[in-house]
């Protein structure tokens, strides 16, 4: 046999078997490499999120389901709702720390804490400024709190211990002024964002001018962070951040127009770029001439079937909460659509985020309904996203 | 003559070599997907230990596989026994090599992927533990095939017995 391998050897040109088997090596070694390259570089884009996504589903599996959600809706006060929170691992270590309102907040700033701390490097910028959130937050309750002449104590009240500037919170609380919020601000970069509103709200005199130059600079910074093509993750998360923004814009605008206010009264609080709504299209919504004319300049958009459908409910209710709600709705389909798209890579992280942030919502939402008595829990359902 | 046999016990030497390496390859991507899952998993959650570890353990069988086929071809290629085999039982031994190696190689990384996926699915809901290794289990099977593949080999192909 070993002669007869050898004779067919020889007369396809191989003057011996090891160099047949050389060349067989070489040709084997080359497709192993090839193949081995061509299964490696899907594993390196899912490697990175198996350690975030393990913590993630497990705080996905925390979260309240729908069942839950309603018990707490229909729990008869305030306190009976603290009870409620209080079995609940996420919510118990803050409960009777802070008043709800901060212990809800606080625990959704540790979930952008986490995210900014365990997020692949690829998306880490992301949720690093994510976490910026709460800085921001914490800066326009400094300024409502001094305007209210609100004392430190009650000050601290409202104040969120996550974020970059959770350790010069104390310098914060120092200043009677905007002028010294803004020295005490030095060296990050809130301090130029609020010199440069300070002449818009010295010649208006509200804060509005101040909290939207804030906003502007956090949503332009997600957009911007975001912005890496880097590969499909990237590219969905910044799908999801562009909507978010296009979003806030179109709420920001209606709500404008619902109050009859004119582009340059708008123009300043609506956030400068967009993701589906472009800078050109923001300015085209912002000098409609009134609610209906943004309707009409909406349905043009990605986002107008979204809006249409609800144009009969807002005739009847002369309410733009219709609208709101399924802008919501809109993003949380967004996310979820990413979760199912990307289950191994920025979809459970997203996806948390949403249901998160729509977990806080809602009980804010039954929490500030608690503090009112009289309202129907059928009513407070209603307003749950 | 001499030569052609020391030829065949290097080929299977190879073979040995490519049975445990490959195999070990996909055994250890696997496992580092699986474990670090089960990492995040047992940060949230401190009971998921045991469970994490029986999914970080699972991608462990492809290294198994490939380290028994590499054992069986040392043994009886004649490099510890001293009996060399002649260069196309050594072509056959490469053949049984590749097949548990790149056998276990995609089935280790696909049973890692799929572990981690378990592994977050039972922290999120730990009743999903069946049916997590269920799933789990079915890429083992592209490791048996290579498995079998090789020991048919060994033993067809004048190996193992002869």
């Amino acid at each position: 046999m070993v002669e007869s391998i050898t004779a067919i050897l020889t007369s396809i040109g191989f003057p011996s078997p090891e160099a047949f088997i050389g060349l067989l090596f070489m040709v084997l070694a080359i497709i192993g490499a090839i193949i081995v390259v061509i299964t490696f570089r899907p594993l390196m884009e899912y490697y990175p999120y198996t350690y975030p996504n393990a913590r993630i589903r497990a705080r996905i599996g925390s979260l309240f389901n729908s069942k839950q959600i309603s018990e707490i809706t229909e729990t008869d006060s305030s306190e009976e709702m603290k009870n409620y929170l209080r079995g609940s691992k996420e919510y118990a270590k803050y409960i009777d720390k802070f008043n709800m309102e901060k212990a809800l907040d606080t625990n959704l700033a540790e979930t952008s804490d986490l995210l900014a701390r365990v997020t692949p490097k690829t998306v880490k910028p992301v949720f690093e400024v994510m976490l910026k959130e709460w800085d921001i937050k914490n800066i326009k309750s400094v300024l409502i709190a001094k305007e209210a002449k609100l004392n430190e104590e009650e000050t601290m009240d409202f104040l969120v211990p996550y974020g970059e500037l959770k350790d010069i919170q104390d310098k914060l609380l120092d200043a009677n002024n905007v002028q010294e919020l803004i020295i005490a601000l030095e060296n990050t970069p809130y301090a130029k964002i609020l010199e440069d509103a300070l002449p818009d709200y010295n010649e208006k005199g509200t804060l509005l001018s101040l909290e939207a130059a804030l906003d502007n600079y956090y949503y332009k910074e997600l957009l911007t962070k975001s912005s890496s093509q880097e590969d499909d993750n990237t590219r969905m998360l910044h799908n999801y951040i562009g909507t978010k923004v296009d979003i806030t814009n179109l709420k920001i605008i209606l709500r404008a127009k619902a109050d009859g206010l004119k582009y340059e009264e708008i123009h300043n609080y609506a956030i400068s770029a967009g993701y589906q709504l472009r800078e050109w299209k923001l300015k085209e919504l912002m000098e409609a001439e009134d609610l209906n004319s943004v309707l009409s300049s909406i349905e043009g958009t990605v986002y107008g079937k979204i809006v249409s459908e609800h144009i009969p409910e807002f005739n009847q209710t002369n309410s733009i909460a219709p609208f709101e709600k399924a802008l919501d709705q809109h993003e949380r389909k967004v996310a979820d659509n990413i979760f199912k798209k990307k289950p191994f890579g920025i979809g459970p992280i997203v996806g948390y985020l949403n249901k998160k942030e729509i977990e806080i919502k809602n009980l804010k939402v039954i929490s500030r309904s608690k503090r009112v008595s009289g309202i129907p829990t059928s009513e407070i359902k209603d307003m749950l996203l | 003559m001499a030569a052609e046999m020391a030829l065949g016990t290097a080929l299977a030497a190879i073979g040995a070599g490519v049975a445990v390496g490959f195999a070990a390859l996909g055994s250890g991507i696997g496992q580092g997907i699986a474990s670090s899952a089960a990492v995040g998993a047992v940060a949230e959650d401190s009971s998921m230990f045991a469970q994490g570890l029986v999914f970080t353990a699972i991608p462990e069988t492809q290294a198994i596989y490939g380290f028994l086929i590499a054992i069986l071809l040392l043994v009886f290629s004649g490099i510890m026994s001293g009996s060399p085999l002649s260069m196309t039982t050594g072509l056959v031994a490469i053949g049984a090599g590749a097949a548990v190696g790149f056998g276990g190689l995609g089935s280790g990384m696909g049973q890692g992927i799929a572990s981690s996926a378990a592994v977050g699915a039972v922290v999120e809901e730990p009743s999903m533990f069946a049916q997590g290794l269920v799933f789990t289990a079915i890429p083992e099977t592209q490791a048996i095939y290579g498995f079998l593949i090789a020991i048919l080999l060994l033993v067809f192909g004048g190996i193992l017995g002869a």
